[in-house]
């Protein structure tokens, strides 16, 4: 039994020797953690209690030229999920109840925007003062969900603004992944397309940041005192060579057609001074999250409201083009000022194949001013022979055809000047005729030009050959106060010598002071317009229409370029829209009363 | 009536000592409360000292003879409460485990870990079986599996296991080996081992060759090994019926980062606190960690940790010489004490304040798992508090009259 006793003796040096053991253990292990691991821990300390929150800053404002607002910003509510507070089968639903978003929707946005679980999630912006005050004074039914004041981004109405204002929205992850994205946090707006796009680094400003103690409950307990607070840096201001005037002109001459675009620039500097793009959409939409279902609509809609015409819009040129050919003919002494070729009867014979003039009675006997001005397919046909397929797109080229203009927007469409080489690439070596130049002569074909190019070629004309790259932005103020004016650049030079150029505006001239000119109808006795009609042969339907107009002659300060999709001829539709947006420039110009009164009983 | 100048009161001075550091650091726990009532935790804490203070005075006045006679009695009332609090008792994060009256609650368990000491105590005391004898090991463990049993309904894990607690100290009091012992408790090892069959194997063959020195009998032998190789077995059993919240302690006892917004973010957090505290401590209501509600349960069963961040390895260390102080006290009372009952008391009251107190800054240092273990004297609570000093109230009897027999 020895082995199964322990003495009273040696049972109290072994309790004390134990406890000695436990005692020691436990300060070995407050030693550890307040001697050895003191630096790590206290550093871990630090940064439990502070959490660094981003103060968001007021975004820029886009104005016109006269300081009249585009964009501003306007206070929304936001309403968000805390996702540590949901509760199971109640938070979702009852919002989705609440808000009219379906739960999947909710969740996945919640996945989509949550950074902790502590933080809130934004489910939706943008919601309703009736939604706010039902979250208010019921807030116990709707656990775990909050809602904040955000400033929203608020476009002026009316002015069919969003092929250049372009729209904010929601950071998408591969945004975030960018390079920049620094300074970008999951729910952050962006630029998505756009001016607000282009000048998103200037419009969005430097986020500031608060230095708030929190407890681990994320309940914030107030301002860190140890670190002073970063006040954000607003974004900078946009001041537009937008003339809102002359937005809304566009916008009334195209309001009764379907498809169509209007661009209309200052030749001497290349501001440009209206775009729209019609059908358009409401660039507001996308401020808040966009229901599936308008999107959904938006996207499949057959006259393609996203597609930004003024620039993506690739249409073939048709008429309004024939300058190219001519200058090019004239410059490479192929013709001389008087030179008549082939009388026009209506048609022209290539081979066994006869291309037909727009006017099938003819135009007969005529030199290079009068075919511009009365737009003969036949004189250019035989120009296009004699310049041949590449040494007419080597003009196209130099004219500023199938390459971007490189305005201050994103999305810009090349356009297409095919030459041989493309040709070859297209149909294989020697399996097309040079019959191909007969139609690109005439701007159709395989030749593609977006208005804003056409434009930007007719201010070339306008302005004695000196062509600036067309842009938006006059100024930027700074979050300083301070206006900076941006300078306009020369994109290039048309190709043509000071005789020529009085050629082809002669030309331009006639075509709505000539007797016999396509735009006749715009002649007035106020002031003097130029321009050139065109008929775009589309396939798919009826003709687009063209003009691209210039006034006033002595001394051009507004090209305007209109297309109208499926509307028939330049002369009849697109010319007395141009005719629209002119007059309502140069009335303003001269300080006189618009005469409308009312567009449904028309003009008097 | 007493001799008031021969009370021990360096164990009273030291046991005070802890209790008001508590107070203090209760106070600064809650000092950033927004909620006015929990900022006034520590008066309420010093109303319940005050109480706790009173208990210990009656119980520094009874005849040691009293406890003797009515061990059984206790143990018995103390059984029945056990029994009612599971039929009516008030249920609180998920567990039944209080009686309420009023803004009192009272938690039954305490009050049978005091019965369960004088009960076993009373029997170890008097009977007359060898301390390895089969009977004597087998009443004495059914004495504790009673109670036990029935906290385990409620559940709680952390306060069954003071019970064994009390029964192997009180075991190794009455002069049963150490050896012995580790026999005993060898199935639990092997539930342990069995998670690994390999560790389970080569802990088998330690366990024979364990059994082969010590020679403790034919049919403790047998009886040893069947149980080792039954638990081993069970062990996965035992394991799908253990509650969710059971097997996350033990896991992530193991590994703390498996829970890092629960018991394991405790724990991090615990040690955050402490080790941020460094050699002098943040300063009084200065814990960040404390005051920014990082730590959870900070004024019950973390109130260690507010100890560490604020006062430093000096403070931890003052409370560590209070504790050891009390403990080697206990020991030495326990020594002298010519009654083997008063003897056995006060060892197994030492037993229940020292499990407590290794298990509750165990934890805190993060080595330990969260078992809901109060620190004595410094955690919250007035029952705990009433308790303890029950406990220190033996302590001081017992010394007192150690001379009796």
């Amino acid at each position: 039994m020895e082995r199964y006793y322990l003495s009273l003796e040696r049972r109290e040096k072994l309790g004390l020797a134990l406890l000695l053991v436990a005692m020691l253990l436990l300060f070995l292990g407050l030693v550890k953690l307040q001697v050895f691991d003191h630096a790590k821990l206290a550093a871990q300390s630090e940064s439990n209690r502070i959490r660094v929150v981003p103060i968001v800053p007021s975004r820029g404002v886009v104005l016109d030229r006269e300081g009249r607002v585009i964009i501003d910003s306007r206070p929304s509510y936001s309403v968000s999920v805390i996702p540590a507070e949901e509760v199971a089968e109640v938070t979702v639903s009852r919002l989705a109840e609440l808000i009219g978003v379906d739960t999947l929707q909710i969740r996945k946005r919640i996945r989509k925007n949550t950074v902790s679980r502590y933080q809130p999630a934004i489910v939706k912006r943008d919601i309703s003062f009736e939604v706010v005050a039902v979250l208010e004074e019921q807030s116990a039914r709707y656990p775990g969900i909050a809602y904040q004041v955000e400033r929203v981004r608020k476009y002026t109405d009316q002015l069919a603004a969003e092929s250049f204002t372009g729209y904010v929205g929601e950071v998408s992850e591969n945004e975030l992944k960018r390079k920049d994205g620094a300074n970008l946090r999951l729910g952050s707006m962006i630029g998505k397309k756009g001016l607000e796009k282009h000048y998103d680094h200037l419009l969005r400003g430097v986020e500031g940041t608060e230095y708030i103690e929190v407890a681990a409950s994320g309940q914030i307990i107030g301002r860190y005192e140890g670190r002073d607070l970063v006040p954000p840096v607003p974004g900078a201001d946009l001041k537009l060579s937008i003339d809102i005037d002359i937005q809304q002109a566009c916008v009334n001459a195209l309001d009764t057609f379907c498809c169509g675009a209007i661009v209309a620039m200052d030749p001497r500097n290349g501001e440009v001074l209206a775009m729209t793009s019609f059908p358009g959409y409401d660039a507001n939409i996308f401020s808040s999250v966009i229901p599936p279902d308008l999107w959904e609509e938006i996207r499949s809609d057959s006259t393609h409201p996203l597609l930004n015409r003024p620039l993506d819009g690739q249409y073939p040129p048709a008429s309004t083009v024939k300058f190219v050919a001519v200058g090019a003919a004239l410059e490479e002494k192929l013709i001389g000022r008087n030179t008549t070729l082939k009388p026009c009867y209506g048609a022209f014979q290539f081979g066994v194949r006869s291309f037909r003039c727009w006017n099938p009675a003819g135009h007969g006997k005529i030199d290079a001013a009068e075919a511009l001005e009365v737009s003969c397919d036949v004189f250019l046909y035989q120009l296009g022979l004699k310049l041949d397929v590449d040494l007419l797109s080597k003009y196209y080229g130099l004219c500023g055809f199938g390459r971007a203009t490189g305005v201050d927007l994103p999305g810009e469409s090349p356009g297409l000047n095919p030459n041989s080489e493309y040709y070859d690439t297209r149909y294989g070596k020697n399996k097309w005729t040079r019959g191909l130049v007969l139609n690109t002569s005439i701007g159709q074909g395989e030749v593609l030009a977006t208005p804003l190019q056409l434009a930007q070629f007719f201010c070339g004309l306008a302005n004695d050959g000196m062509v600036y790259r067309p842009h938006f932005v006059r100024s930027v103020i700074g979050p300083d106060g301070v206006e900076r004016a941006t300078s306009p650049a020369v994109a290039f030079k048309l190709p043509f010598s000071p005789s020529t150029m009085e050629i082809l505006w002669e030309g331009l001239r006639r075509v709505v002071e000539g007797e016999h000119g396509t735009a006749r109808s715009l002649k007035n006795d106020l002031y003097t317009i130029g321009g050139k009609t065109g008929t775009a042969q589309n396939p798919h339907g009826e003709n687009h229409s063209w003009f691209v107009g210039v006034a006033p002659l002595e001394r051009p300060e507004i090209v305007v370029c209109v297309i109208v999709e499926n509307a028939g001829h330049g002369s009849d539709v697109a010319a007395p829209l141009v005719g629209q947006v002119i007059k309502r420039y140069m009335n303003k110009k001269l300080g006189r009363q618009e005469l409308v009164i009312d567009k449904s009983v028309g003009e008097i | 009536m007493l001799n008031y100048g021969d009370l021990d009161w360096k164990l009273i001075g030291a046991a005070l000592a802890l209790s008001l550091i508590g107070v203090v650091l209760i106070m600064s726990a809650q000092h950033y409360e927004t909620a006015t009532y929990q900022q006034t935790f520590y008066q309420r804490q010093l109303i319940w000292l005050v109480i706790a203070l009173a208990v210990f005075a009656v119980v520094a006045h009874l005849p040691l003879r009293g406890f003797d006679l009515s061990a059984y009695l206790l143990y018995g009332g103390a059984v029945v409460m056990l029994v009612l609090v599971l039929l009516i008792g008030s249920t609180r994060m998920g567990a039944m485990r209080w009686f309420s009256f009023g803004p009192i609650n009272l938690a039954p368990s305490d009050i049978a870990k005091i019965a369960l000491v004088l009960a076993l105590s009373r029997f170890m005391a008097y009977t007359k079986l060898p301390v390895s004898s089969k009977r004597r090991l087998g009443l004495s463990t059914l004495l504790m599996l009673i109670p036990v049993m029935l906290i385990l309904k409620q559940p709680d894990l952390g306060t069954s296991l003071v019970f064994f607690v009390i029964l192997f100290v009180l075991w190794f009091w009455s002069g049963l080996s150490p050896w012995y012992m580790l026999l005993i408790i060898s199935p639990l090892f092997s539930l342990i081992a069995a998670s690994q069959t390999v560790a389970w194997i080569v802990y088998l063959i330690v366990l024979l060759i364990f059994l082969s020195w010590l020679r403790p009998g034919m049919m403790f032998g047998v009886l040893t090994v069947v149980a080792n190789l039954a638990f081993g077995i069970i062990m996965p059993f035992l394991w799908g019926r253990m509650a969710e919240y059971q097997k996350l302690r033990i896991l992530t006892f193991v590994d703390p980062s498996l829970d890092p917004r629960g018991a394991g973010y405790q724990i991090i957090q615990s040690k955050i606190a402490i080790g941020s505290g460094g050699f002098l401590g943040k300063g009084l209501t200065a814990g960040s960690q404390t005051r920014l509600e990082f730590l959870p349960e900070r004024h019950t069963d973390f109130i260690f940790s507010v100890l560490g961040e604020e006062f430093g390895l000096i403070g931890g260390a003052i409370v560590l010489i209070l504790f050891g102080f009390i403990f080697y006290r206990a020991i030495r009372i326990a020594a002298k004490c010519r009654s083997r009952f008063a003897s056995h008391v006060v060892m197994g009251a030492a037993g229940i304040l020292f499990f407590q107190f290794f298990v509750n800054i165990g934890m805190t240092l993060g080595f330990m798992p969260v078992t809901g273990l109060a620190l004595p004297f410094l955690s919250y609570g007035g029952t705990s508090l009433v308790l303890c000093w029950t406990l220190v109230g033996f302590m001081v009897l017992a010394d007192y009259h150690w001379q009796e027999y």
